[in-house]
């Protein structure tokens, strides 16, 4: 049934039809709108879950962490500070192997205190190995979540669904909420591969030498690699249910573009509609959206690039010292196969601020312009500054 | 040991061990120890009987009625009566006052002993095993019944004297039925008789008496109160139309119906002045009630006059009667007003505001303002310096003959049932150390059995219960953890209407469901004192606190608890201390 809903409650819905069995959270803007309502449905009965208060993001993560040892299906959701805080234990939910999904809503991090869209709050996290996937718009972050229960029991691996603050958390649009019988077709219950079991009391995490550590890694590893694998076949049974896919990138008119754009989350739709206006020019541009950070889709990303002869990645984050991280990870990507185009980094929209068709078409024209990057990165709608006296 | 969980495709090769960690004693750790440690209530502490306030409501709230009924038995034979007409400095002490409101402790006193008598439950008190000596006591008043209850608890034989022909004293005849009804009042004595006291009615202790029961008892008791009242030193005092208040509750008491007609001035300000005020509303009259100070001087209890004037008693402040002539069919009572010149103990101190005289015409006076001994034998000699005087009562031990204790409103410096309660225990146990270790131990022994810091005395820790390991620190109110607690009404004591309340002597206060009442306990902080909320238990982190079935419930495994201190900061009621640990 199509619903108007906001992209917090899409995840809400999706978490509710996931049938989570343990929920706990802190509230943080522009986290807050999702578990607000779905610490309602507990009260409610609509869900037949526990939903526990917690005094900081660090133990919200690790009540989880315990809840999901015991054997049921947990969630949470976080932002910004919040995760920041919730970094050590994030390490121990994979090392763990413990499935848990979490909504994060990408928050700038303080000072200065600033509560909209920047991603370098989850990309921080991006070596924790956590699953990370980027949204679009609402019905994306619905069908994300329930996917994400999905792959992370099926790898044994955390997942972190990730949206925009704001501009996707607040945004009202119209997203199909399927039913509960058609989710419980595409998704099955949670079946513990291990759990705490006091008939067979034993210690989860103990010290672990040297001599063990480095296969335990490796398996980590091996269940990235296999989520990749996992998550296109998740994704066809969801296609087969709801007619919907995604893709762990999304290639759009990039078979004859010249010059592919690379977005992440709802920069993507502005993106979209420059692209319309280029195209329209008789500009040769597309566009590479790309879903999956970790893992990260090497192959598919070099074969849809592989045609083009510049590609233009914006950054809504940045790693000082480097670069936007999604261009080091696209040239990473790109840098052992022969040929590769150059990749242009191009920085946007940091801390909430608007990014406009006008600036991606300006981006567009400088990369075209260009032979070769002048620089790392170029940071795009910069103004004077004006200090206090 | 490391497992591999699952067969494939994702191998989870993870850590897991199966030994134990029973090895490591993280005791070894612990530099703070913490312990069990109940405390006292500031409710136990304030009353003067010493009643173990906060284990009474912990029961309550379990719905073990009769085993809250019998902790009050242990320290205070007169639950039905008290739970009517106590003034309940419990109350006035307990820390929820502090946190919303205090805990209705009074009307759960009342429950208590309503269900006792509803279910006919009688108590199973233990008792010790009978001495030889014997005592008799003068007065059969709630300070000399509170003493032979205890001396009998504790294996004496007793025998009450009692001048009128029921026994009761100033619960009996001066406290009017619409605040204690004669059935509550008999059902405590009853209970007292059932416990092996004899009470023999219809016999005044003349001096002469007196020296016979000196030679045919080990000890006597000397509770006869203050009978007789206290003059006003105005003239015209003695003239027909100006009577005692306390003779005028006697009469209404033994059945009769004296003549109220007209206006009655009552002068005094304490219960037994409202009473008869009181009283004459509900005889037809209207009453004056005339107080030389302001009204929040008055030593009635605020409830009391609050409702006496609900009622339609007209209060005047600042009165006092300087003259008292006939007029024809009327008296004549003349009035200086007062004027409160500064503040002393709490009170305004007054003085004559000259030149305003007023003068009212009544039909007659009551007076209230205080009693005295009938007899001067019936006092301690003040100036006899060998007395050993305590708190409560005064000891009087010559050479080898019978000892005479004095006691009640006799010695008392505030005049209350209670306070009479609290008498005749403190007697019973001076008299019990007295004959069993002789003089010097009576001080000591008393010194034991104090609750907390205040002068209340316990007769359980006397006895050597359970309740004599609880530290005699106070618990105050920023030692509970008020993070375990939710803001609760208090119980509305339910009440007749102020109109039923004026046309008869219907008891006013009437009895509470035990719904409300199990609600009411449960809302007490316990301070103090574990009502095995587990809150220890489930907070401990290193799971040292063992749960068991002995009395205390759990204990402490030093050998892994660190000495964190989580359990003492988590228990709500500060039955938990945290010391220093010794090598």
């Amino acid at each position: 049934m199509k619903r108007v809903l906001e992209g917090s409650h899409a995840v809400a819905e999706a978490v509710r039809l996931a049938k989570v069995q343990v929920i706990s959270a802190y509230p943080i803007t522009p986290q807050t709108h999702i578990v607000e309502i779905l610490s309602e449905y507990c009260t409610k009965g609509l869900m037949n879950a526990r939903f526990l208060r917690v005094e900081s993001e660090h133990s919200c993560m690790a009540a989880l962490i315990g809840a999901q040892t015991a054997g049921v299906r947990t969630f949470t959701a976080t932002s910004g500070q919040g995760l920041a805080l919730m970094h050590e234990l994030l390490h121990w939910a994979s090392g763990a192997r413990l499935p848990i999904v979490m909504a994060e809503v990408n928050r700038a991090l303080a000072p200065g205190w600033n509560i909209w869209v920047d991603q370098t709050d989850s990309l921080a996290q991006r070596d924790t190995g956590w699953i990370q996937m980027y949204c679009e718009d609402g019905q994306e972050v619905l069908d994300s979540t329930l996917q994400a229960f999905y792959l992370a029991e099926s790898v044994n691996l955390p997942v972190m669904v990730v949206l925009d603050a704001f501009y996707l958390s607040h945004t009202y649009e119209p997203v199909d909420v399927p039913g509960q019988e058609a989710v419980d077709r595409f998704l099955p219950p949670y079946v513990p591969k291990f759990q705490l079991d006091t008939a067979h009391p034993c210690g989860f995490g103990p010290l672990v030498a040297p001599g063990d550590y480095m296969e335990m890694r490796y398996h980590i590893a091996m269940a990235m690699d296999d989520a990749l694998i996992r998550f296109g076949e998740i994704e066809d049974a969801f296609a087969a249910q709801f007619n919907r896919r995604y893709g762990p990138v999304e290639a759009i008119e990039c078979e004859d573009a010249e010059i592919i754009f690379v977005t992440t989350g709802t920069l993507t739709s502005t993106c979209r509609l420059a692209l319309q206006d280029l195209r329209a020019k008789g500009e040769k541009a597309g566009i590479l959206k790309i879903k999956l950070l970790r893992p990260f889709p090497y192959e598919r990303i070099r074969e849809e690039l592989k045609g083009a002869k510049k590609v233009a990645v914006i950054d809504r984050n940045f790693s000082f010292g480097a670069g936007g991280i999604f261009a080091q990870e696209v040239r990473a990507a790109l840098c052992n196969t022969p040929d590769h185009p150059p990749v242009f980094g191009f920085i946007a929209g940091i801390g909430g601020r608007d990014v406009t068709p006008e600036m991606l078409t300006e981006i567009y024209r400088q990369t075209k312009n260009s032979d070769a990057p002048q620089k790392e990165s170029v940071w795009m709608g910069l103004h004077e500054v004006k200090y206090a006296d | 040991m490391i497992m591999n969980e699952s067969a494939n495709p994702n191998p989870l090769f993870m850590p897991r061990t199966y030994l134990t960690t029973e090895s490591n004693k993280t005791g070894s750790w612990r530099f703070a120890r913490p312990r069990y440690d109940e405390k006292t209530s500031p409710c136990s502490a304030a009353c003067p009987a010493g009643e173990d306030i906060a284990r009474i409501e912990m029961l309550a709230t379990q719905g073990l009625f009769k085993e809250a009924w019998e902790t009050i038995l242990l320290e205070n034979p007169f639950p039905s009566v008290c739970g009517r007409v106590c003034f309940h400095s419990c109350e006035d002490l307990c820390n929820r006052r502090e946190f919303d409101a205090a805990v209705a402790i009074h009307s759960l006193e009342r429950f208590l002993a309503d269900t006792a008598i509803r279910y006919g439950i009688k108590p199973d008190l233990e008792r010790r095993t009978p001495r030889k000596q014997k005592i008799a006591v003068v007065g059969a008043g709630p300070a000399g019944l509170s003493a032979a209850w205890f001396l009998t608890l504790l294996g004496y034989s007793c025998r009450v004297f009692e001048a009128s022909e029921e026994a009761g004293g100033i619960l009996r005849w001066g406290i009017p039925a619409y605040r204690l009804p004669l059935t509550a009042l008999r059902h405590d004595i009853k209970q007292i008789e059932a416990q092996g006291v004899s009470i023999l009615t219809g016999k005044p202790v003349t001096a002469e008496m007196l020296e016979a029961l000196k030679k045919d008892f080990d000890a006597v008791f000397m509770a006869c109160g203050h009978g007789l009242g206290m003059a006003m030193n105005v003239p015209g005092e003695n003239l027909k139309g100006v009577g005692e208040g306390l003779d005028f509750l006697r009469q209404i008491r033994d059945g009769q119906t004296p003549a109220c007609n007209g206006v009655s001035a009552v002068i005094g300000g304490g219960n037994t002045a409202v009473d008869v005020a009181r009283s004459v509303v509900r005889l037809g009259g209207k009453a004056l009630l005339l107080y030389r100070r302001r009204r929040r001087d008055m030593p009635a209890f605020d409830p009391e006059v609050e409702m006496a004037l609900d009622e339609g008693v007209e209060l005047q402040e600042l009165m006092a009667p300087v003259a008292v002539a006939q007029e024809e069919e009327k008296i004549l009572l003349t009035l200086q007003e007062m004027m409160i010149a500064g503040e002393e103990n709490s009170r305004g101190r007054i003085v004559p505001d000259h030149g305003k005289i007023h003068q009212v015409r009544v039909d007659r006076i009551f007076k209230a303002i205080g009693a005295q001994a009938v007899e001067p034998w019936h006092q301690p000699d003040a100036a006899d310096r060998d007395m050993l005087r305590l708190t409560h009562t005064v000891l009087n031990r010559r050479g080898t003959g019978a000892v005479l204790v004095f006691g009640g409103d006799l010695t008392n410096a505030t005049k209350s049932v209670v306070h009479a309660i609290a008498s005749g225990k403190q007697a019973a146990i001076a008299l019990d150390a007295l004959f069993q270790e002789g003089v010097e131990a009576v001080v000591p022994r008393m010194e034991a059995c104090r609750v907390g810091d205040g002068q209340s005395l316990s007769m359980e820790v006397y006895l050597g219960g359970e309740r004599r390991l609880r530290n005699p620190h106070v618990v105050r109110y920023e030692e509970i953890n008020t993070d375990h607690f939710q803001f609760i009404p208090r119980v509305t004591q339910p009440r007749l209407l102020k109109e039923e309340r004026a046309r008869s002597f219907e008891e006013i206060d009437l009895k509470i469901s035990a719904q409300l009442a199990m609600k009411e306990a449960e809302s007490c902080f316990n301070c103090g004192i574990c009502n095995q909320c587990d809150n220890c238990y489930i907070y401990c982190p290193d799971t040292s606190v063992i749960l068991e079935r002995d009395t205390q419930g759990r204990h402490i495994n030093y050998d892994y608890c660190k000495g964190c201190g989580l359990c003492v900061v988590e228990c709500p009621r500060n039955a938990m201390s945290l010391g220093e640990e010794t090598p």
